[in-house]
């Protein structure tokens, strides 16, 4: 589903590399955790796989599409088959929970019949049934970082990448976005997640690859955090 | 595509940057409709000028009793002999296309209709004052004049040759001039609105930075992002234009047509003229806005 061959991203005016002969290869359906320090290239490596940045060199494939080829006007559709979460929520204030959700398939120009059979279903999904109406600022960390998995999901995406998608939540209301992430991988999405919540990658048992200093130092089917943190 | 959902993001756009949206309005009204007066004056001048050129360029005096001039004092008024060689020396002139004879008869009803409200200066007046003249029409006014004024200028019973273009000349520069002027502050305007409708555009994408950047991550065409602002600018640019619509019929029934009545030739500007004029604004404004608001998302949304 996600292939890195080779990778290397150098960004303008820094001398090291953030990530450097990085091969990684992720196949359908998996749930990989993605460990390292601050500044080990895990936000790097997601932002290739939106393609909002280049790889400096070697080469990347996305749902069996190399992303070199990929023309400009073609990467809002790869981006349509990948549902993004992050630390810091990024909803819609001004919008309800249900319009958060129901915006992603908007802007995609689907039918408003469409959505409103869809994004229902979806918020059940993760958990936050009858708080269609709540806004935002109405609703604890952890709820609000379901409904932009929520948003993230509501497409149907092959890939789920979710950056630090705990960080800001207490670590009780983690296990629940947790288990709503595990669901979504259970329907045969990938998923892929940067984190340094070291209780979460222990308890999962997941595949996990550990990035320093822009190289992969391990990769591990169902391993763990790691003593070093 | 779904419209509902475009019409709701301009409208959220427009309200959002509801004072910058008017100053946009207005710019852009007051410069179109500046460009289009502008345009109504060229308009004008060259209706004017053809309905002159469709008529007499030369006009060639002849002597009379009373005429001061030193060769009609020394010759006396012109003769039938004179006024017939001076016809026939007119008419074998190859620029020339066209002569017609007024006689004093209707030279002095002409002066009579036109002094009609100065009734004293017609009753000092007599039918033998007002010299008879050959009208010349010119085939090629510009070129020609000065040598046919030449050739007839001091010719037997000639009193004076006038060029009907130097009269009118004053009244086209002053038409030129006023519609230059006009012209230069509709183009320092225009400049305005472009440099306006680009920082519209930037606060409106500023404002709305998380919606676009959340479009972007779900995927949404750059089309799709791009069209709300689009629209904005563009509708902005429309309304304006309507204000400035309204502002030239204003414009040509109060200053143009007023002006018209001043002179006694019918050179007014038809409705076609007017939609004419506002048409090529509407041009003006939607490359304006259009144009101006997609090279500003260019560089302030990054796709």
């Amino acid at each position: 589903m996600i292939s890195f061959d080779n990778v290397t991203k150098v960004y303008p005016n820094q001398s090291r590399p953030a990530l450097e002969n990085v091969s990684i290869s992720i196949p359908k359906g998996e749930f990989v955790f993605l460990v390292g320090p601050s500044g080990s290239g895990k936000s790097t490596f997601l932002r290739l796989v939106l393609k909002e940045e280049r790889p400096s060199d070697g080469r990347i494939q996305v749902a069996g599409r190399d992303l070199a080829r990929l023309t400009n006007w073609k990467v809002p559709y790869l981006r349509r088959r990948i549902g993004c979460v992050f630390q810091d929520f990024r909803l819609l204030p001004n919008k309800n929970v249900y319009g958060n959700v129901a915006f992603a398939l908007e802007v995609i120009g689907k039918h408003r019949r469409f959505i409103r059979k869809v994004v229902p279903e979806v918020i059940d999904l993760v958990g936050l049934e009858g708080k269609h109406d709540r806004m935002p600022d109405e609703l604890s960390g952890g709820e609000q970082q379901r409904v932009a998995v929520a948003r993230a999901f509501v497409n149907r995406p092959m890939i789920l990448l979710a950056d630090e998608p705990t960080g800001n939540i207490d670590p009780a209301t983690s296990i629940g976005v947790m288990k709503v992430l595990d669901r979504i991988n259970r329907t045969g999405t990938t998923v892929v997640m940067a984190t340094h919540d070291a209780a979460i990658v222990d308890s999962m048992r997941k595949r996990v690859i550990e990035l320093e200093f822009g190289k992969v130092v391990r990769d591990q089917s169902r391993g763990v955090y790691g003593q070093a943190y | 595509m779904r419209s509902q959902f475009v019409l709701s993001e301009i409208w959220i756009g427009l309200r959002r940057n509801l004072t910058m949206t008017m100053a946009l309005i207005v710019v852009v009204a007051i410069s179109l409709s500046l460009l289009g007066t502008g345009l109504l004056f060229v308009k004008q001048v060259d209706r004017t000028r053809t309905y002159w050129q469709g008529k007499v360029e030369l006009s060639v005096y002849l002597c009379i009793k009373s005429s001061p001039q030193p060769q009609c004092q020394h010759n006396g008024p012109a003769t039938d002999t004179e006024r017939a060689q001076l016809r026939q020396q007119l008419q074998s002139m190859p620029q020339v296309q066209a002569v017609y004879y007024v006689s004093q008869q209707q030279a002095w009803q002409e002066f009579r209709q036109y002094f009609s409200n100065e009734p004293a200066l017609v009753q000092d007046t007599s039918e033998g004052d007002i010299p008879d003249s050959f009208e010349v029409k010119l085939r090629n006014p510009e070129a020609d004049y000065n040598s046919v004024a030449s050739a007839v200028t001091g010719a037997a019973g000639v009193e004076t040759v006038v060029d009907e273009m130097t009269i009118l000349d004053k009244f086209y520069r002053l038409l030129d001039g006023a519609r230059n002027a006009v012209v230069i502050v509709a183009l320092i305007l225009i400049v305005a609105a472009v440099l306006l409708v680009g920082n519209t555009i930037r606060l409106s994408a500023f404002n709305r930075r998380r919606e676009t950047a959340i479009m972007r991550l779900v995927g949404a065409s750059n089309f799709y992002i791009q069209l709300p602002f689009l629209l904005e600018g563009t509708i902005a640019g429309l309304i304006g234009w309507v204000i400035a619509a309204g502002l030239l019929v204003a414009v040509k029934s109060l200053m143009l047509d007023s002006l018209g009545q001043y002179f006694s030739f019918n050179v007014g500007l038809s409705v076609g003229d007017l939609v004419d004029v506002i048409a090529t604004s509407m041009a003006v404004a939607l490359v304006l806005c259009g144009v101006t608001s997609f090279l500003t998302l260019r560089r302030y949304l990054r796709i």
